[in-house]
């Protein structure tokens, strides 16, 4: 999927989080969003996955406005798109498993093949033995890893990732970023930091400028 | 068996931090911070008035309508006016405010407390010295009785003027009869039960929406719990209230 | 407005039965507590009320009981069970979905190809329309048995009259049916709509709710005279 942002512009009230924001994120690229706290580094992935909309320009998904869509037109164009938060949003009433199944399930897959890939993502960011638990009783490094967990397993063509290795130890951030590095070339990578980074190989930098009241 | 014993131990855990409250708001009440109670009094009371007329209207409709399908089984219309009076100043109004109010003031007053205390101001004000009571909370508990309380009269006099309304418009019954009835057969006692009970409600709930405030447990969600738990509780105690106080006050006023 | 975007949402996915049984459980016991306890005192005080106002007017506080069933029945069962399941059913469910959509989560929900109207709202849009009828015969049927008790008890008078069905016909169950659907419907969709809504941190959730309890309640008010109003040609 080919993401674009032309001419976008986020307010919250008074707070203005992007200006004139224009940018194409083509099919298979890798780009670093970067820039110091309240920057807007959370709003410029939240306005890709068409979570927020742009109070002025428009977000485009394979050279289609999303404004322009129809809810269930837009629903299932969503279904391209997987992100891990910053807050790791993990809903709280449901077992590990369970959080990371989910994006199976709803895109149609049978509970076997469900579990079974789930679990293999776990696996490979160093969480087996925490399926059955519920995300309060673990640390905020693991809820972390759950929700890139969350994010990778239904290996969507577009991964955006809000600050991942924050909260993380180095030996699980180095772990963490050469997963993301070897992810297929033909996916296209979004990952925000709050500092310049060059883990990501074949990236392009979005630097961000702090704007005047923007909360951090 | 056990959730109905967890009932009765919550219930006498409430009662006694509701007692306790009282107790320190109550040595507090001459030396209160007069910008606070202003504040809230603007907050809980002066925000508060659109919802209280416009309740005011709804019950009043419905209580005349209501009554008027009652008076008319005796064949009694002309009293319509009495039995829709005697109903809303003894029951409905502080009832139904009561149970708005708790919403609206109660779940506010939680909240906003629940806040300070997970942010830490109130342990900070300790901090340096001053006392978190007589700044803020004390305050906070007294603009909410008297809230409920102005609201209650306000509300009673939209109320009336509804009734009376609505007794023209879907009764056919002329204002003068309605209110004429009204007048005639509502004494002091009857304005007077509708008051004690709108000022024991507005005390329930300032006192135990500070409670649930002050109680939370930290966290987005448990800022929702508070004010969910204080609306809860305030709806509660409001009907308990209600049961004790109504044959009480009948007792008392006949 | 919201009822119309979740029906469009139901039209392609259905929630999941399961889901709508659990909240049935939640919100029918959830509430049950107070809305028996709650009605049994109503119940207790209309008496008082119907006792002082028969002892100036006819005198006798049988004469009146038949008419306070029917009044009951139509009014105060539906509004009074409303209310306080309103209260209750709203703050809680505008302090989960709020609390939700304040730490990303409803967000998250959308990212993971699931639609939050039909895994949040639309369970516990079902659950109350079933949910909130039986609370109100819980509430009616309390209040009645409280009246009752207390008539022969207190007063020493006939308790039986207060259930005596004499002035109650198909119409005021219909009135009390309609109104209990109606805000069944309504008080899931008042709580939702406040707690998705909630942007912000903490201080959001807690608007959230007063907000959602607030309209939830007035809702119910302003069903309870809508419908009072439309079935008083069939009185």
């Amino acid at each position: 999927m080919d993401l674009a942002l032309k001419e976008v512009t986020v307010r919250f009230g008074a707070t203005t989080a992007l200006e004139g924001l224009s940018r194409a994120f083509p099919q298979g690229s890798r780009t670093f969003v970067w820039g110091p706290a309240g920057s807007g580094k959370t709003t410029v992935l939240k306005c890709l996955a068409g979570l927020v909309e742009p109070s002025a320009g428009q977000v485009h998904w394979d050279g289609r406005r999303v404004d322009g869509l129809s809810r269930r037109d837009k629903r299932q164009r969503q279904r391209d798109l997987a992100m891990a938060f910053q807050t790791d949003a993990l809903f709280d009433s449901a077992s590990v498993l369970d959080n990371v199944a989910l994006p199976l399930l709803r895109r149609g897959a049978l509970a076997n093949e469900a579990t079974r890939r789930s679990r293999s993502v776990l696996r490979s960011l160093g969480l087996e033995g925490t399926e059955h638990l519920a995300p309060a009783a673990l640390s905020g490094g693991m809820r972390k890893r759950v929700g890139l967990a969350r994010a990778l397993v239904a290996e969507t063509p577009v991964l955006l990732a809000d600050d991942p290795l924050a909260g993380l130890d180095p030996e699980t951030a180095r772990h963490v970023t050469a997963m993301l590095d070897a992810l297929d070339a033909r996916r296209t990578l979004v990952v925000s930091q709050p500092e310049r980074s060059t883990w990501l190989s074949g990236a392009t930098e979005l630097r961000l400028e702090p704007h005047a009241g923007a909360e951090p | 068996m056990r959730a109905l014993g967890r009932a009765v131990l919550g219930l006498l855990g409430w009662t006694g931090a509701v007692a306790l409250l009282a107790g320190r708001c109550g040595a507090r009440l001459g030396g209160l911070n007069g910008a606070e109670l202003v504040r809230s009094l603007v907050s809980f009371g002066a925000r508060s008035l659109g919802l209280a007329a416009g309740a005011g209207a709804l019950i009043g409709a419905t209580v005349v309508l209501q009554a008027g399908v009652y008076a008319n089984q005796f064949g009694a219309r002309l009293y319509t006016g009495w039995a829709a009076g005697y109903a809303l100043l003894w029951e409905f109004g502080p009832l139904l405010l009561g149970l708005l109010m708790a919403a609206r003031i109660g779940a506010r007053n939680a909240a906003e407390l629940a806040l300070l205390t997970i942010h830490g101001q109130l342990e900070g004000l300790r901090g340096i010295s001053l006392d978190p009571y007589r700044l803020l909370i004390a305050p906070r508990v007294v603009a909410g009785v008297l809230s409920v309380l102005a609201l209650s009269q306000a509300t009673f006099l939209v109320a009336v003027g509804f009734e009376a309304l609505a007794a023209l418009a879907m009764l056919g019954l002329p204002l003068r009869v309605f209110l004429g009835a009204f007048a005639e057969m509502l004494h002091l006692g009857d304005v007077i039960a509708g008051l004690t009970k709108s000022l024991a409600f507005g005390l329930a709930i300032a006192l135990v929406s500070t409670v649930a405030g002050l109680r939370v447990e930290g966290g987005a969600r448990g800022v929702g719990r508070a004010a969910a738990s204080a609306v809860l509780v305030s709806c509660a105690t409001i009907f308990g209230l209600d049961f004790l106080l109504t044959p009480l006050l009948a007792k008392v006023l006949s | 407005m919201l009822l119309g975007r979740l029906a469009q949402a139901l039209r392609w996915e259905r929630p999941s039965w399961k889901a709508v049984l659990q909240q049935v459980v939640e919100l029918g016991l959830g509430s049950l507590g107070l809305v028996a306890t709650g009605m049994a005192f109503f119940g207790m005080v209309i008496v008082t009320i119907a006792w002082a106002q028969a002892r100036k007017y006819t005198g006798n506080i049988t004469v009146v009981g038949p008419a306070y069933l029917e009044l009951i029945i139509r009014e105060f069962a539906p509004l009074l069970s409303g209310l306080l399941a309103a209260s209750r059913q709203a703050a809680a469910q505008s302090a989960e979905l709020g609390a939700m959509a304040v730490n990303e989560q409803v967000e998250a929900l959308e990212l993971s190809a699931a639609d939050p109207l039909v895994e949040l709202v639309a369970p516990r849009f079902f659950a109350s329309l079933v949910a909130l009828p039986a609370l109100t015969i819980v509430g009616a049927m309390t209040s009645v048995a409280a009246a009752s008790a207390t008539v022969s008890l207190a007063f020493g008078a006939d308790g039986a009259s207060f259930a005596n069905t004499r002035f109650v016909g198909p119409m005021d169950v219909a009135c009390a049916g309609v109104k209990a659907v109606l805000m069944g419907a309504y008080i899931p969709l008042a709580a939702a709509y406040r707690g998705l809504g909630a942007r912000g941190g903490a201080a959001a959730v807690g608007e959230a709710v007063t907000d959602g309890v607030v309209e939830a309640c007035f809702g119910c008010l302003s069903i309870d005279f809508m419908v009072a109003a439309a079935f008083l040609p069939f009185t």
